[in-house]
């Protein structure tokens, strides 16, 4: 004989499958005393149903008046005979039991499991499944922190990855919008911050180690270092170097960076302002004014145009500082009779909205 | 035997028959025997982490719902309107059970599989 047979797809659950069953379960410890109680309400009720005849909504008030120890009197008919007495004493004995004890229970299970945290969680990741082009940030530390500020400060949507519950407290304190509390080498766990969607990473746990496992991880997930960017912290240039090999676009040395950012303030003590403003920019501090990259491809209407007949200082309140060559070279002498050729990238200055406006602008074709 | 499976059975048919009784011949112990199996089989479903669960939980809300307004309704003195919100919660306990039904098949052929 033929058995009809439905094959179940074995597949790893996602994160907010896992959460959903955990609340499940905590809400399933809510029907025991749920349950007592209700038992106790039922009982009392048709008891004094049958004593008065009938009398629904005085049974009621009575059950709860009664297990619930408010006793407002015997309100009931009926249930002043000995009967009633004997009946109204054995449901005392049962309900005020089990009522105190079925409050007591469900109130621990909200506290105990952490239900809110639970549904809070669950919103967060419902949430993320929305986000598009955003960052991944895993481990939270000073340095984190000082990303996200800098994300916040530009806009940019990121989702915290961090397994340490004490950072839970600075998440919170730097009210971080999204965020996960789970360890971030997990599959799982990356599916759940929105990797498929994501623009890049930042990989910051502290520990070469696991920087290795979460970057080898997500690679295997994004394997294209042009739609994915993985940056990463190491400790030293060796490791830096194996991580890019293994998949960063990036691997950075802290103590390094910060002594090459110190010497470049030592270069150029005389123009003190200049550098500080170039640095500034390049580090995302300075939110008023950004330089912005445009190639110009093949077939684009700027090619073969004059910079003063886009008039762009005009047009979209942004200048062309300087164009890059192919084949690297940059020419930063340029003026309005410079031509834009096929293959060019103008280096361009202004406020982020004005750059935002012109990339629009000259990609498109708009004028 | 799964004891748990019985008990929640029990009271989803215990829910869709006290409350077929009650719309045959209304009666104010029927009704409150009708409300009280209907909540319990709600409360058995909270947390009933199965393929239909949801689906269930649901006609089982939409049964207490028609039922608890006709309870007091019924003592009030309308007790026409009170049989119509019963027969209301009747086609939600037949769904209930319908559900219950396929659940069963659904969870014995994944038994089978596994």
């Amino acid at each position: 004989m033929r058995k009809f047979r439905i094959r179940k797809k074995k597949r790893e659950p996602k994160l907010i499958e896992i959460y959903e069953r955990r609340l499940i379960e905590a809400l399933r410890e809510l029907r025991i005393p749920l349950l007592m109680l209700h038992f106790s309400i039922t009982v009392g009720t048709i008891g004094y149903m049958i004593l008065s005849g009938g009398d629904f909504i005085n049974s009621f008030y009575m059950t709860i008046i009664t297990i619930g120890t408010i006793g407002y009197g015997e309100i009931v008919e009926g249930s002043d005979t000995p009967v009633g007495r004997v009946f109204t004493s054995f449901l005392a004995l049962m309900g005020i039991g089990t009522f105190m004890t079925s409050v007591t229970v469900i109130i621990r299970i909200f506290f105990k499991e952490n239900i809110i945290n639970l549904y809070r969680a669950i919103r967060m990741l419902r949430e993320i499944e929305n986000l598009k082009d955003h960052y991944i940030i895993c481990g939270y530390d000073k340095t984190s922190a000082w990303l996200a500020q800098t994300l916040k400060k530009r806009g940019i949507e990121f989702v915290v990855i961090e397994s340490r519950e004490e950072a839970m407290k600075y998440l919170q304190e730097h009210n971080i919008k999204y965020f996960i509390m789970e360890e971030p080498y997990k599959r799982s766990v990356l599916f759940s911050a929105g990797i498929k969607n994501a623009k890049g990473m930042v990989v910051n746990l502290g520990n070469d180690a696991l920087n290795i496992a979460v970057i080898a991880t997500a690679r295997l997930i994004r394997p294209s270092k042009e739609e994915f960017y993985i940056y990463s912290f190491a400790s030293t240039d060796g490791t830096a170097q194996k991580l890019e090999e293994l998949g960063a676009n990036k691997a950075l040395v802290p103590d390094k960076l910060l002594a090459t950012r110190l010497a470049a303030y030592i270069f150029h003590t005389s123009s003190a302002f200049i550098s500080d403003l170039f640095d500034r920019i390049a580090f995302g501090e300075e939110t008023d004014i950004d330089i912005l990259e445009l190639k110009v491809e093949a077939g684009s209407p700027l090619v073969g145009k004059k910079l003063k007949e886009m008039d762009l200082r005009k047009a979209l309140k942004v200048t062309v500082i300087a164009i890059r060559k192919p084949e690297g070279d940059l020419n930063v002498t340029i003026t309005g009779e410079t031509k834009v050729e096929e293959g060019d990238t103008l280096i361009i200055f202004g406020q982020p909205k004005n750059l935002k406006k012109a990339e629009r602008v000259l990609l498109e074709g708009i004028s | 035997m799964r004891y748990k499976k019985i008990i929640t059975d029990f009271f989803i048919l215990m829910a869709l028959t006290t409350n077929i009784s009650f719309i045959v011949s209304p009666n104010p112990y029927e009704l409150v025997i009708t409300v009280a199996a209907n909540l319990a089989a709600t409360i058995l479903k909270i947390g009933e982490g199965r393929v239909l669960s949801t689906e269930m939980l649901a006609s089982s809300l939409v049964a207490d719902l028609h039922l608890i307004p006709a309870l007091f309704i019924y003592f009030i003195g309308d007790q026409v309107e009170a049989v119509g919100l019963a027969q209301g919660a009747l086609a939600a306990n037949v769904i209930s059970v319908v559900i219950s039904i396929i659940e069963t098949v659904l969870s014995a052929f994944t038994e089978e599989e596994e």
